[in-house]
């Protein structure tokens, strides 16, 4: 009785000095996660991102720090799209889970609220949804973002159709009132003012809205040229259905971000035709990766392979954000939040999302944004030039 | 222009109407704040889409199998639960329908998805005098409004409905009469709960369904009862009607954003100015 006791202690203890060993060969990346409330669907998405990038990294055998490979492993928790509980998390991950990196939680609001944690500490956090400039112009040295701002899109946007579409002149902008939706129309209307084009309506419309027929009567009645509506894609869904009930009729629908996802052509079937959208990547821009995947093409297949669907730009951007922290691990040849961090300030990463310069500010500042249209069911980009798959059609169908 | 947003308004409160009926009939006569009502109209919407989309029936045959689960599902709830508690204060029962409302929504996080889903369905729209109504729509409030008066006419006029009514009235003597008080709970909260499994099948024709949809579902019920009056049927009808106007109008004067908080300003006014409601009775409200 004695010995098998004795055993059972000098095993446990055993596995107890093992475990801090194992765990040293890990490095933890902390990532709130968005999977249920209001943000649960973007959350997801956002986590296959996570994951692909993780399983990508630790099947070729870890991060290379000064010759020791390294495995990533994700550390995550479910912050239920409340603000709050983000910031909760965010010290829990710093101070119980001892996470040397961060990635930010889903949106501009919430990586807002979670950054000043994470500059508090000094631990660097990158961030994959967040494209509004505020969120970036508060000069925290560890709050990094991988979208670029939205005043890129919104300045692609306008000179494409001013340029393919000049009998536009009236536009309506409406914009879900949450902090990157309101930012982007806000952008939206500074452009569009500044290319001489006239916003006859911009409005904001509260999270719980159930109902659009009233604000789009009331865009009827302006007759606008083009729509530029941006909020959750469940809002972008309903808002194309009671334009078509309500036989709103517009030469241009631009729709930010939700018919980027595939979710949109599915709920409005041919509704969807000729609606346009932007986005900060997609898989036909192909850029090249020595690191991971080896290009964008093949970063999609990898994705489509593991989640049965292509990807989008946020679940690449959560990707990419993950990749240029062990890029950032690796160059520094150290996992030392002061080395990584200069780094991650320094250089420019060429990853499959395309190139990838923090710079000082910490947002990315490589404009590669796309002026994008859904047509005969498939998503084409028509700008840049360089990657331009289809011609715009204008318009777009008033009945189902 | 005015006439399109009256149309507008009437056809969103006819939806608002069977989505607050149940919750409504519960608040009365149970005294029960049944924050899982927006998860149970979701749970009739997902369940009208998996009819349809995977199994390949028609809506019609699915929708009232829809609403005889939720109405199991609502009356064991009440049964097995909450009416452990039910003459605990009510914020107990508040509370235990919040706690059931998380669990309820995270499991059809967890088996229907976050993403957007929707019955696509192409009825056109009709047009008279320059309002342009779409036929869905008026589909969706007519089975919605004929639904609540059926409802309303079983309370009145069936013997399980004046049982109902009795035991809101006044519990103790409806027992003394021989009425099995704990039945007629559980039944209440069943009804409560089919009337949400409709109200989630008319909205899945509409409405992109996703679980999130729960917190405004239940929202809208809130301010709708405090408006008509609580457990009242004809009362969640005009509330319903009347907070689908007032939000269409609240769009027109003071912009989209304010449309929401017009209605919960309009409930303010009521529980100060008329605590009854619009069509409810003294000493329910």
């Amino acid at each position: 009785m004695r010995t098998t006791t004795s055993i059972i202690a000098a095993l446990s203890f055993a596995a107890l000095s093992a475990a801090p060993a194992i765990a040293q060969e890990t490095i933890k990346l902390g990532a709130p996660l968005a999977l249920t409330g209001p943000l649960a669907d973007a959350g997801a998405k956002s986590k296959q991102g996570y994951d692909i990038c993780v399983s990508a990294i630790n099947d070729k055998g870890g991060v290379d720090v000064g010759g020791k490979k390294m495995k990533l492993e994700l550390v995550e928790y479910d912050y239920q799209s409340e603000t709050n509980r983000a910031v909760q998390i965010v010290q829990r991950l710093i101070n119980v889970d001892k996470v040397p990196f961060l990635l930010s939680p889903y949106g501009s609001g919430d990586t807002k609220a979670t950054a000043v944690v994470a500059e508090r500490y000094g631990v660097p956090m990158v961030a994959a949804a967040a494209a509004t400039k505020s969120v970036f112009d508060q000069k925290f040295q560890n709050l990094f973002g991988v979208l670029f701002p939205n005043d890129m899109i919104t300045e692609a946007e306008v000179a494409y159709y001013k340029k393919h579409v000049p009998s536009v002149k009236r536009v309506a902008v409406l914009a879900l009132n949450s902090l990157f939706p309101k930012a982007i129309a806000g952008e939206m209307v500074k452009s569009a003012t500044g290319a001489g084009l006239d916003v006859v309506f911009n409005t904001t419309y509260s999270p719980d809205t159930s109902d659009f027929s009233n604000v789009l009567t009331q865009i009827k009645g302006l007759n606008p040229d083009w729509i530029y509506a941006t909020g959750y894609t469940q809002d972008l869904i309903l808002i194309r259905r009671q334009m078509a009930d309500l036989g709103l009729d517009v030469k241009v629908l631009t729709m930010t971000a939700g018919p980027s996802y595939p979710e949109f052509k599915d709920n409005v079937k041919s509704l969807a035709e000729n609606v346009t959208t932007n986005s900060w990547w997609h898989q036909n821009a192909n850029y090249s990766d020595s690191y991971l995947f080896g290009s964008s093409l093949k970063y999609n297949e990898a994705f489509n392979a593991k989640f049965k669907r292509d990807a989008t730009y946020l679940e690449a951007a959560a990707t990419a954000a993950c990749e240029t922290l062990a890029l950032a691990i690796e160059e520094a040849k150290s996992t030392s939040a002061d080395a990584v961090r200069k780094v991650l300030h320094e250089k420019t990463f060429n990853t499959f999302y395309g190139p990838i310069q923090y710079g000082k500010l910490g947002q990315n500042e490589v404009n590669a944004a796309l002026v994008m249209q859904i047509q005969n069911d498939k998503l084409l980009v028509l700008a840049p030039e360089n990657l331009k798959q289809g011609e715009l059609q204008i318009g777009v169908p008033k009945k189902k | 222009m005015i006439s399109q947003y009256i149309v507008n308004g009437l056809l969103t409160g006819g939806l608002y109407a069977c989505l607050a009926v149940g919750f409504s009939l519960v608040w009365g006569v149970l005294n029960v704040v049944n924050m899982l009502h927006g998860s149970m109209v979701v749970l009739g919407a997902y369940f009208c889409l998996y009819g349809v989309q995977q199994l390949g029936l028609p809506l019609y045959a699915v929708a009232p199998v829809a609403c005889l689960i939720l109405f199991v599902f609502g009356y064991a709830i009440q049964r097995g639960l909450l009416n452990r508690v039910i003459t605990q204060p009510i914020l107990i029962t508040l509370t235990l329908t919040f706690g059931l409302d998380l669990i309820v929504n995270n499991l059809i996080i967890h088996v229907f998805s976050a993403t957007p889903q929707s019955l696509v369905t192409n009825f056109g729209t009709v047009e008279f005098a320059g309002v342009r109504v779409p036929v869905v729509r008026v589909g969706g409030m007519l089975v919605a409004v004929i639904l609540t008066l059926v409802l309303y006419w079983l309370l009145r006029h069936s013997k399980i409905g004046r049982a109902i009514i009795a035991v809101r009235m006044d519990r103790h003597a409806a027992a003394l009469m021989g009425i099995r008080i704990p039945h007629i709970y559980a039944l209440t909260f069943g009804i409560g709960a089919f009337m949400a499994g409709a109200a989630g099948c008319a909205m899945a024709l509409i409405y992109p369904v996703t679980p999130m949809m729960s917190g405004v579902f239940l929202g809208k019920a809130f301010v709708i009862c405090v408006l008509g009056g609580l457990g009242s049927v004809p009362g969640a009808i005009i509330g319903g009607l009347v907070l689908g106007v007032v939000e269409g109008l609240g769009t027109l004067t003071l912009g989209q954003q304010w449309a929401t908080s017009v209605g919960f300003i309009m409930m303010m006014a009521v529980i100060v100015l008329f605590p009854t409601g619009i069509m409810g009775k003294k000493g329910y409200e």
